[in-house]
């Protein structure tokens, strides 16, 4: 019954989606409209939540439950597999779409109504691409016969809260691109644009999807710190980079959105970089689901997908390029900015966040390139976007620094040496301390020093004058960008490891601590058995600080081997500790790292999070007086 | 000045596009890393043989007549499901192939062979994988084939399956 | 079912990267005594790609390979061999995928070279928008 119902709602997504396409191109009746959106969103909410009750019931009758599920998982796991998967998350892009559909017809009022009926248009296309994609190669209601006893999904690496979570965040994000996209368009196919307010439209969309695919990555990053075991938390896989740069031209996006706002100009770049930022999530969905790489990320290899997938984009792309090549002309204007002022330092972010993309983009598929044109394979890995990216934002991130206290139009350079004076002394003094007190090993080190110093200062100095004039969403999340950059500098060049082996009641000594090997026990978990060391942690004064237990977990049913690290945090440093093997004669390999001020990287990441929702609601109170 | 411009990103793109669906559309596996030894000769090597008391040593047997090597292991699950596509290169295409057994248990792997059936006509061991890595092995079973001049003309990573068997006979035919 | 196999071959893989239970990424036997010699061998190893799992370095990697590349690599350090030689030794092997780090060749020219023509295109328009807004 239910995988029926659940063919027949996404059906019904389809014909209301088919629908909308067909009442904004043609009809325009809004009673008509308000059916569909309503309809649509209810539609594709009601299959998500069939699929999530067949999960939840174990029905192992259908396809995507037996792939992905298993009686033993937890419920809260059973509930997150519903995106965990191809099919799924398939239902989800479906899902998201339609809500922010809903969010784009609510806006509707007299003045804008052509604006947002073609806006809804083109809203309408990309839904109806990913739905018949969804019904003709990924159905999640799929079945199987005969109804096996029991599942497949009892990876217990995958069942982790953060890893849980961060899909839904992840696709509001890329999805919610998708707004800016259909606005951009509709704003392309105007004859007479002047007195659409587009961009103020568009502000708050490109703010929720910036803001949730921040969260989204941080959380994929910290599940991978957490739970994989080497403590590394970005690796420049092509599935990462794939949401990387839908947030690179979403930072672009974002200050670009102010200039046009402030200042009515960059209107045609603004509109190019909307449209580019909903085309890489969708480039970055294809290089994910179309079996073109492998990385422990991607979803079942499917070539027959994958051309789905690129056709869909080259429409998608195509069409909105070229009409942005015959119909952008009439947005530009000659505003030239001076270097020194806001709107120049916004430019310039602007430049090194598209350069930055293009150099990720370029890497990420070079090895793609250059297979098809010699059929060598070469490999495009971490060291190469360390080298690349890293001294390009070095500058960026400088000039992020000042910008917010540059004023709009010109800036007396005086002035500007004399605003930041304060904060350039306080960032060499605090950076001197640094190397006194701590001994960095590394430039790169002391670079990422100053650049944390220099943010945090700059920002700190807007708060503490409580100018009016500065969004206060802004400076957070400036702030929040500042102590990521602490965090990851910290993790980086002070980390220490220790890779040893040791026997009962041997000690070894990390920076100030001295941790003792306990004793070994065997553990039973709920379903698993585990070898469990046991270690003691005190510090230089001899004082127990705590106990660090890593395990090594058997799981009997499924036959697999996990080893679980074990972290003790706080705002300073991270203790990791991993057991390897070994046995009561010869001893215990054991690895530990002392990993200072990680904790950063994860708060700096939620600060920026809370800067972009702080910002996110300034953008709806303005919206709503807009409409006023 | 500024339209020609725009043009340029909607050529890249295009480009982008025709390159991923030419990538999608010819048959390759992702994941399968091509042999840096293809038309090179194949490494030297010596090692203790499984069944034979003298030592192996390589140049006796390439460079005579067109051979297989098989890396295979008995704990290896892949080299048991393709165990019966290398007994069909020995008996029915009645070419000569050299097993070399790769980190394994001896007396394991003699009991193996004589469960299954013994295709090589040598076995050569590689006990802590050094010949493996000479020959740029990275995830066994592999299979190598050599012409009868010693020289590497193809290798396939994986277990040989249906239609890579007819491949290597055909490619076996060709070479002879 | 082909869409099983795919995903049985996916899971094994993702099995075998993350729950080997031979070996822990570096190993204590496997260290070596001379510090400097251990540091090579560490920097060249972050630079190998382990070829098992695809997306991890043979220093991170708990593949049996990646270990026996790590220990073939400590080894060729201490009979002398320097990092230039003991590179080219895996490059004959494995080919130029072995290595996370691309190597300028005529191949990766352009991949080396563009992120710095980006940049000094972006320099150029900041440079040509200032220009022109003071007139």
């Amino acid at each position: 019954m239910t995988p029926l119902l659940g063919s027949f709602t996404i059906w019904l997504s389809l014909f209301f989606c088919i629908f909308q396409f067909i009442i904004t191109l043609k009809n325009k009746n809004i009673k008509y409209l308000h059916l569909c959106v309503n309809g649509l969103l209810i539609s594709s909410l009601i299959s998500f939540l069939l699929l999530m009750y067949s999960f939840i019931i174990s029905d192992f009758s259908i396809l995507n439950v037996f792939q992905n599920s298993h009686t033993t998982k937890p419920l809260f796991y059973k509930i997150t597999a519903v995106w965990g998967n191809h099919e799924g998350s398939m239902l989800l892009w479906i899902l998201v779409l339609t809500l922010f559909n809903f969010f784009i017809f609510k806006l509707i009022d007299n003045k804008n109504s052509s604006f947002i009926l073609k806006t809804l248009l083109i809203q309408s296309s990309i839904t109806i691409g990913f739905i018949l994609f969804t019904i003709f190669t990924s159905n999640p209601f799929q079945k199987i016969f005969p109804t096996p006893e029991n599942g497949l999904g009892f990876n217990p690496i995958l069942q982790d809260p953060a890893l849980a979570i961060h899909p839904p965040l992840l696709y509001i994000g890329y999805v919610g691109f998708s707004a800016a996209f259909s606005m951009s368009v509709a704003t392309l196919t105007f004859k007479n644009h002047q007195n659409i307010l587009w961009y103020s439209y568009m502000k708050p969309f490109v703010m929720a999807a910036w803001t949730f695919l921040t969260i989204g990555i941080a959380l994929g990053s910290i599940w991978a710190y957490y739970e994989l075991g080497w403590g590394g938390w970005w690796f420049w896989d092509p599935v990462e980079n794939a949401s990387f740069m839908p947030w690179l031209i979403g930072t672009a996006l974002l200050h670009s959105l102010v200039i046009v706002e402030k200042r009515k100009s960059l209107q045609a770049w603004v509109l190019l970089l909307s449209i580019l930022a909903f085309l890489l999530s969708v480039i970055g969905t294809f290089l994910v689901r179309s079996g073109i790489l492998t990385s422990v990320h991607t979803f079942a290899l499917d070539p027959s997908r994958g051309i789905y997938i690129l056709a869909f984009t080259a429409l998608l792309g195509g069409y909105s390029l070229i009409l942005y090549g015959i119909n952008s002309k009439k947005f530009f204007n000659n505003n030239y900015f001076n270097s020194f002022s806001r709107e120049g330092s916004i430019l310039i972010n602007n430049i090194f966040m598209v350069v930055v993309c293009a150099t990720v983009f370029l890497g990420t598929i070079y090895p793609l390139i250059i297979e098809a044109l010699t059929s060598n394979k070469i490999s495009v890995g971490e060291p190469y976007f360390n080298s690349t990216v890293i001294p390009i934002m070095i500058p960026a991130i400088l000039i992020m620094g000042i910008a917010p206290l540059l004023n709009w139009g010109k800036e007396d350079k005086l002035k500007i040496f004399k605003k930041i004076a304060p904060t350039f002394l306080s960032t060499i003094g605090m950076t001197i301390f640094i190397l006194i007190a701590y001994k960095p090993n590394s430039v790169l080190g002391v670079v990422g020093i100053i650049l944390a110093f220099w943010i945090i200062s700059n920002n700190l100095l807007i708060l503490i004058k409580k100018n009016k004039n500065y969004s206060k969403g802004m400076i957070i999340a400036h702030l929040g960008i500042g102590l990521l950059i602490l965090g990851i500098t910290g993790s980086s060049t002070w980390q220490e490891e220790k890779i040893l082996k040791m026997n009962i009641n041997n000690q070894v000594q990390i920076k100030k601590y001295n941790i003792i090997f306990e004793k070994i026990n065997e553990i039973k978990g709920s379903n698993y058995v585990a070898l469990q060391g046991k270690f003691l942690v005190y510090d230089n004064n001899k004082k127990f600080i705590t106990e660090l237990r890593p395990e090594n977990r058997f799981y009997p049913i499924t036959n697999i081997f996990t080893t679980e690290a074990s972290i003790n945090t706080n705002l300073f440093r991270d203790l990791y500790m991993v057991l390897g093997e070994g046995n009561s004669e010869k001893g215990w390999v054991v690895k530990i790292y002392y990993n200072p001020l990680v904790m950063w990287i994860w708060l700096g990441a939620l600060i920026i999070f809370l800067g972009g929702l702080i910002s996110l609601s300034n953008n709806l109170k303005k919206l709503q007086v807009l409409s006023k | 000045m500024k339209n020609r411009l725009i043009i340029i990103p909607l050529i890249f793109f295009l480009l982008i596009i025709l390159t991923f669906f030419y990538l999608l559309i010819i048959e390759r596996n992702p994941s399968e890393i091509p042999s840096n030894l293809i038309n090179k000769e194949a490494p030297y090597f010596k090692a203790e043989s499984l069944f034979k008391d003298k030592e192996f040593i390589s140049s006796e047997h390439f460079g005579n007549e067109v051979i297989l090597v098989n890396f295979f292991a008995t704990w290896c699950k892949p080299c048991l499901d393709e165990h019966e596509f290398i007994k069909g290169f020995s008996n029915k295409k009645k070419i000569k192939i050299i097993g070399i057994n790769y980190k394994d248990n001896p007396k394991k792997t003699i009991k193996w062979l004589k469960k299954l059936g013994n295709p090589y006509s040598n076995i050569p061991l590689d006990k802590n994988g050094r010949i493996a890595i000479e020959w740029g092995v990275y995830g066994i079973p592999e299979t190598y084939l050599i012409n009868s001049k010693g020289f590497i003309k193809y290798r396939h990573v994986g277990p040989i399956t249906k239609k890579i068997y007819k491949k290597i006979n055909l490619l076996i035919d060709e070479i002879k | 079912m082909i869409k099983n196999k795919i995903i049985i071959i996916v899971f094994s893989l993702f099995f075998t990267c993350f729950f080997s239970y031979y070996s822990y990424s570096v190993e204590p036997d496997e260290i070596l005594n001379n510090k400097e010699q251990e540091t090579r061998a560490r920097n060249i190893s972050k630079n190998i790609r382990c070829l098992v799992c695809q997306n991890q370095s043979i220093d991170e990697s708990n593949a049996p390979l990646a270990k026996d590349l790590r220990i073939l690599i400590r080894d060729k350090i201490k009979s002398g061999k320097k990092d230039e030689e003991i590179y080219n030794f895996l490059r004959d092997r494995y080919g130029d995928f072995i290595f996370l780090k691309p190597t300028l060749s005529q191949n990766t020219f352009l991949l080396w070279f563009l992120p710095f023509i980006f940049l000094a295109i972006g320099l150029i328009i900041i440079f040509f928008n200032n220009k022109k807004s003071k007139n």
